[in-house]
């Protein structure tokens, strides 16, 4: 199952606030910050049930997260990620020489991925790092 | 049960964010030195006052990293090692300083002069359009309390200040009673402009949903509707024509407006361009009414940050004093930019965690080179570095002044001592510099 | 003219500041004066025999002319302010190229990044392949930026180009751009410059242009709502003198800086 056609949008909540200062490389980060929230409908065609992981693709990049559906809806075609080092796998780095990444509205498309592995905060930004 | 003595320590700044709530009430275990309780705080906050406890991911000692594990250290063996990584380095980059107090930005800018290096800070991914639009064309401000006593329309475009600043709705812009403003919330008209139906939307009187990166149009059809010029247009930006004449009257026939912005205008594409239009709209307004904005500053402490800089150097991010004096370009020397384009050879992170908030293909330049990093807590920067000072939280276990989102200066007050061998931002920094000069014979 | 001859020696692995490089720095010098002029590597201080080979003779300012060769992707700021000569550059080039100039010619066979030709006072800078971003644009918090000059590039020009451009009739001084295709928000804070645009153009073309034209001879991806059709043109007039023929949409705007703007967009129809 997979969706096309998305706009990804990143931002704050307040679960990942309380995550990060609860502590950056803890479980609760992962829960509250590697989530990817979808609009009611759109959740229905992907058929799959809440937490299921799904796999996120922009053109800058990929990454897995748990998916839910958004208490902040409608938004149809619209996902949204919060911010944090899940986020930033997917989002655009160009800044159009003004210093600011384009952190929002990303074309993005989502598989689901039924036995995706969600790293963790350090694990994945791990895999940044070249030997 | 064995009873606890307590000391209670009323009147504490919350060190987390823009906002800056004044009132905060907190219980530190005298024997152990520890928070035990907090009271009024959001939760956010309330959980950065919890995490400074001593816990598994909290420094007390400084480390070296050598083949890949890290190694406790003295402070002097680090601040040698980390001495000689920046001195050898042509272009190194400085960066964070928002989540500590403006003493330690200071040491920051001298520091930052002594090396020739880059100087940024975490406006440069978030409000740092925002600086620029004010540079363009300005900004019509005011302080937080000017909108809690006065404000009968509050706009939040692009922000979402139930999750993001929890605290600032009841402190100063939708439930708090005002001087003018007796009844609170019944007494304002709150419209929110968001792509999502935020919680911030659904307790508003009018929710705008926009299509994503389209705020410019919307702004623009606006300041043009304000002037009386009759568009024809059936929808812009995904909004119909209705609903934006709408606002407009709304616009103009408030007492007092505010809008309150956010990074769905910075962080969109568009950027500062956003801001600009944001910012000519409010004073097109002043031709009708009275009219406002103001930022919705993430960390507790940013605006401090651009003012320290600003007021050292001449500038509020983005400087590069690699010949001698500080030049200011965002885009040239933004951090975001200078790792896109492989351009430091080392870099010294204060307070900040780049590692997690930069898009993923600057961070790999990042840890290409050598990193040091002034952290109390593990995070994915610290825990990928190659030095790791262990510091005090400024606002916590130090004190120091910090600026609120309106350019407020506030003391920040210290609870309780930090746990170990920490030391201050401050001080690390001092005596980072004391060792450079030392190095250098200077 | 004389010649001089720059070659990239090694390539920088910083940026190189390389403002020196003007006819105006190098008019009356011998070539070992020239090889000592200040580049800056980083944070240390090189000269430009440490980086390029120079042969060649130099003349009075407006009779030297520069010939640069090498991959220059990463040397900034050449021909920074210069007021006569010429400079030619077999390559791509890196930041700032020609800002400030205020006369003379610029010649880039390869493309150019961010800021080339800003703040333009007069001369003419040609860039054979694309700019980047804020080509013939006002620096950072300054409300008036190109004023004079005419800047050519074949290719595609970035976001932001010619910010704040400001044109004096009196003084009579009309900034020019000329572009293959153009980013978004091109000419915004137009204060009279020309534009002409010979493909498409991304979003916000004209975005607070107060006065001037803007020519796409191609398609825009959204026109602003606030620009208003006035009707189709098949002659415009540029204020240069030149002459555009084809069929056009006229709109006027900015109008949310004014209601009666005097601003100029022209779309092909």
């Amino acid at each position: 199952m997979s969706l096309n056609n998305l706009i990804l949008l990143t931002g704050r909540t307040i679960n990942q606030g309380v995550a990060l200062e609860g502590g950056k490389t803890t479980k609760e980060n992962v829960r509250a910050a590697a989530i990817c929230t979808f609009d009611k409908e759109d959740f229905k065609k992907l058929d799959c049930l809440v937490g299921t992981p799904v796999k996120v693709i922009t053109d800058y990049g990929e990454v897995m997260v748990y998916s839910t559906i958004s208490e902040e809806g409608p938004h149809k075609g619209i996902i949204f990620i919060p911010l944090g080092p899940w986020a930033n796998q997917v989002v655009n780095p160009d800044t159009q020489s003004c210093g600011t990444p384009t952190y929002k509205g990303m074309k993005a498309k989502v598989e689901v991925v039924k036995n995706g592995n969600v790293l963790d905060a350090l694990d994945l930004i791990k895999t940044l790092k070249v030997a | 049960m064995v009873e606890r003595k307590l000391r209670t320590i009323s009147d504490v700044i919350c060190p987390f964010c823009g906002t800056l709530c004044d009132d905060l009430e907190v219980d530190v275990d005298i024997k152990e030195e520890t928070i035990v309780e907090i009271r009024n705080g959001c939760q956010i906050g309330t959980k950065k006052f919890f995490s400074s406890n001593p816990s598994g991911h909290r420094y007390t000692k400084p480390r070296i990293k050598e083949n890949d594990s890290f190694k406790e250290v003295s402070w002097d063996e680090a601040f040698d090692k980390a001495a000689e990584i920046l001195i050898s380095a042509k272009r190194p980059l400085l960066y964070g300083f928002s989540s500590t107090e403006c003493e330690a930005q200071s040491k920051g800018v001298e520091l930052a002069e002594l090396l020739g290096g880059i100087l940024d800070n975490t406006a440069s991914v978030c409000h740092g359009p925002s600086l620029l639009a004010i540079q363009d064309v300005g900004a019509p401000m005011a302080t937080l309390g000017d909108f809690k006593n006065r404000a009968d329309l509050v706009i939040f475009w692009g922000s979402n200040p139930v999750h993001a600043h929890p605290r600032h709705l009841g402190r100063y812009s939708e439930f708090v009673r005002g001087y003018f403003r007796k009844d609170g919330r019944n007494d304002r008209f709150i419209v929110v402009v968001d792509p999502r139906n935020t919680h911030t939307a659904q307790i508003a009187d009018l929710f705008i949903q926009i299509k994503p990166s389209e705020d410019y149009e919307l702004l623009n059809a606006i300041r043009a509707m304000v002037r009386g010029v009759e568009l024809d247009e059936k929808e812009i930006s995904g909004v119909p024509m209705e609903k934006i004449k709408e606002l407009v009257n709304i616009l103009k026939t408030c007492n007092f407006g505010v809008i309150f912005f956010g990074m769905g205008l910075t962080q969109s594409l568009a950027h500062h361009r956003n801001i600009d239009a944001a910012i000519s709209l409010v004073r097109e307004l002043n031709d009708h009414t009275k009219f406002l904005l103001m930022p919705m500053r993430g960390h507790y402490n940013v605006t401090g940050a651009n003012i320290v800089f600003a007021w050292n150097t001449g500038y509020a991010y983005s400087i590069d004093f690699s010949k001698g004096y500080p030049r200011y370009n965002p885009g040239e020397f933004s951090s975001v930019d200078l790792l896109m384009r492989d351009e430091i050879d080392a870099s010294l992170i204060v307070a900040s965690d780049p590692a997690s908030n930069f898009p993923a293909a600057s961070v790999k330049n990042l840890f290409k080179h050598p990193l040091i990093s002034i952290e109390p807590h593990e995070t994915p920067t610290s825990a990928n570095a190659d030095i790791n000072f262990p510091a005090a939280i400024a606002g916590i276990e130090c004190e120091g002044t910090a600026y609120r989102m309106d350019s407020v200066p506030i003391r920040l007050r210290k609870v309780k001592d930090a746990p170990g061998k920490c030391l201050s931002d401050k001080e690390i920094l001092e005596k980072l510099i004391e060792k450079i000069k030392e190095k250098k014979g200077e | 003219m004389t010649e001089i001859k720059l070659k990239l020696k090694k390539l920088p692995k910083f940026p190189l500041e390389a403002e020196s490089i003007t006819p105006d720095n190098f008019a009356g010098k011998t070539l070992d004066a020239i090889k000592k002029l200040p580049l800056y590597h980083g944070n240390e201080n090189t000269v430009i025999g440490d980086y390029f080979s120079v042969s060649g003779k130099s003349g009075n300012v407006n009779n030297t002319k520069i010939v640069i060769d090498g991959d220059l992707s990463n040397v900034k700021r050449i021909g920074e302010q210069m007021s006569g000569g010429e400079i030619i550059i077999n390559g791509n080039v890196g930041m700032h190229v020609g800002n400030n100039m205020s006369g003379g010619k610029i010649l880039v066979n390869g493309n150019a990044d961010d800021w080339a030709g800003a703040m333009l006072q007069g001369g003419e800078l040609e860039i054979i392949g694309d700019a980047g971003h804020y080509v013939g644009a006002a620096y950072r918090g300054n409300w008036q930026g190109m004023k004079n000059g005419v800047i050519k590039v074949k290719g595609k020009v970035g976001n932001e180009s010619m910010l704040w451009a400001r044109s004096s009739k009196p003084a009579n001084r009309w900034p020019m751009l000329y572009c293959g295709s153009a980013g978004p928000f091109l000419g915004t804070h137009n204060h009279g410059g020309t534009i002409v645009v010979e493909g498409d153009c991304d979003r916000c073309a004209g975005a607070d242009q107060a006065r001037g034209i803007i020519v796409i001879k191609g398609k825009v991806s959204r026109k602003l709502p606030s620009f208003k059709r006035i009707g189709e043109v098949k002659e415009i007039d540029l204020p240069n003198g030149e002459k555009i023929t084809g069929k056009f949409i006229e709109y006027s705007g900015d109008h949310s800086v004014s209601k009666e703007s005097t601003g100029k967009l022209y779309i092909a129809a």
